[in-house]
């Protein structure tokens, strides 16, 4: 139920058994099924979620109703509205299962005890913080100034075997494209 | 709040788990209905569906994979049954609301069978030390579901336990199911209101209330 996030817990920063049982004691499992909501816009993001098993998206929805995927959360990914759950504004991403899901979530007032009690619990949450701002950085410098191609391959290494689990018009609204460019490109990237 | 909460009902087949099923179905919740016979399950789920054809509601097969599937779970189970229960739930109900209903009477009616220091909720709450067991619906009939307002009145419903924010929930949840919430205190005040259902069903045998009777705190 906790296996991987221990492990990537542990990657960052060893715990021992005393601490793991603390740690244990402030998450909340969960199990969501495709199609199924963790948050929706307008709601405040209450929770971190840690995906164990499946896979979810988090999405915005403009004006006209199209959606534009911001993150994908694999296995042993973070998934939020971390703004929100930050700031304790209303979220306006949409947070769902793309595949039947299984969570690791962290409440708001379970991460500020863990934050208060272990000192291990605030390095974790300073490298997922710093991982994921390096992660937007990466994100917004790849948008606006590199190729389609560089764009997708950058895609490719992020999420390794995404393209078999997702489909195209999904990794078309994260990137910012119509499917039918996606489909261009990677017709393109073939031929080479 | 729109994201859907989801909520399984462990003994949905029963008068007091099958009228919480029926009530908070309109309300802005997924269920996951848990009970011993299954067929009777598909039936209840069928039945919330004809009358309300939006209600998200579903039998599930497995109390463990269904609490674990659920946010929060309501335990709508005799007391003899919960230590039982709370075995298979444990580990998927941490940090989750667990609501307990259940009124610990004796065979006869006319007494508790926990000690007068403690409660089936605060029982509950031992078998379950990283969940928030709330104490909720326990002073409601199941016929007062289908007829929350008596007499004129919007029959009380009580709630006890330690924690603001799922008290708060829980409110939410017992006025979906159209009673008058009133938090009453943290969960030693369960002693307190198991006891007053009790009263209240030796009072209903004696007057013969005929099940349909309930608490209203009158006041200015």
């Amino acid at each position: 139920m906790y296996e991987l996030f221990f492990r990537k817990f542990n990657e960052k920063i060893s715990l021992t058994e005393e601490e793991e049982t603390l740690v244990k004691q402030y998450l909340t499992p969960k199990k969501l099924r495709k199609k199924q909501y963790l948050l929706q816009e307008g709601d405040i993001c209450k929770s971190i979620a840690f995906v164990e098993k499946g896979a979810l998206r988090a999405y915005s929805v403009d004006e006209k109703g199209n959606e534009h995927i911001i993150q994908f959360g694999l296995e042993g990914w973070l998934i939020s509205d971390l703004y929100s759950f930050l700031s304790n504004e209303p979220a306006t991403y949409n947070i769902d299962a793309i595949e039947d899901a299984e969570l690791v979530l962290i409440s708001k007032s379970a991460h500020e005890e863990l934050l208060r009690k272990l000192p291990k619990y605030e390095t974790f949450t300073r490298l997922n913080i710093t991982g994921a701002y390096l992660a937007m950085q990466k994100r917004l410098t790849s948008i606006i100034s590199s190729t389609l191609e560089e764009r997708y391959m950058g895609f490719i290494n992020l999420y390794p075997n995404i393209v078999q689990r997702v489909p195209q018009h999904m990794i078309a609204s994260y990137m910012g494209l119509t499917p039918e460019t996606l489909s261009r490109v990677r017709q393109k990237m073939i031929r080479k | 709040m729109q994201t859907k909460q989801t909520i399984a009902i462990i003994g949905a087949n029963g008068n007091m788990g099958s009228a919480i099923a029926k009530a908070i179905a309109k309300g802005p919740y997924r269920l996951l209905l848990k009970g011993n016979d299954q067929s009777a399950l598909e039936a209840l789920v069928q039945g919330i569906k004809s009358r309300n054809a939006s209600a998200d509601v579903e039998a599930a097969v497995c109390t463990t994979e269904a609490s674990w599937e659920a946010d929060i779970i309501i335990l709508a189970i005799p007391f003899e049954a919960e230590k039982a229960i709370a075995a298979q739930i444990k580990e998927v109900a941490n940090q989750k609301i667990v609501i307990s209903i259940a009124n610990p009477l004796n065979g006869n009616y006319n007494g508790l069978v926990t000690p007068p220091d403690t409660s089936a909720a605060e029982e509950l709450q031992k078998l379950l030390p990283g969940s928030k067991v709330i104490k909720a619906f326990n002073t409601t009939f199941a016929a007062d579901f289908s007829t929350p307002v008596i007499d004129g009145k919007q029959v009380d419903a009580f709630i006890a336990g330690n924690e603001e924010e799922a008290l708060q929930t829980v409110s939410e949840i017992v006025a979906t199911a159209g009673f008058h919430p009133i938090v009453a205190g943290d969960l030693t005040v369960s002693r307190t209101l198991e006891n007053m259902q009790l009263l209240l069903i030796q009072l209903g045998m004696k007057y013969n209330y005929n099940w349909l009777a309930g608490w209203k705190i009158l006041h200015n």
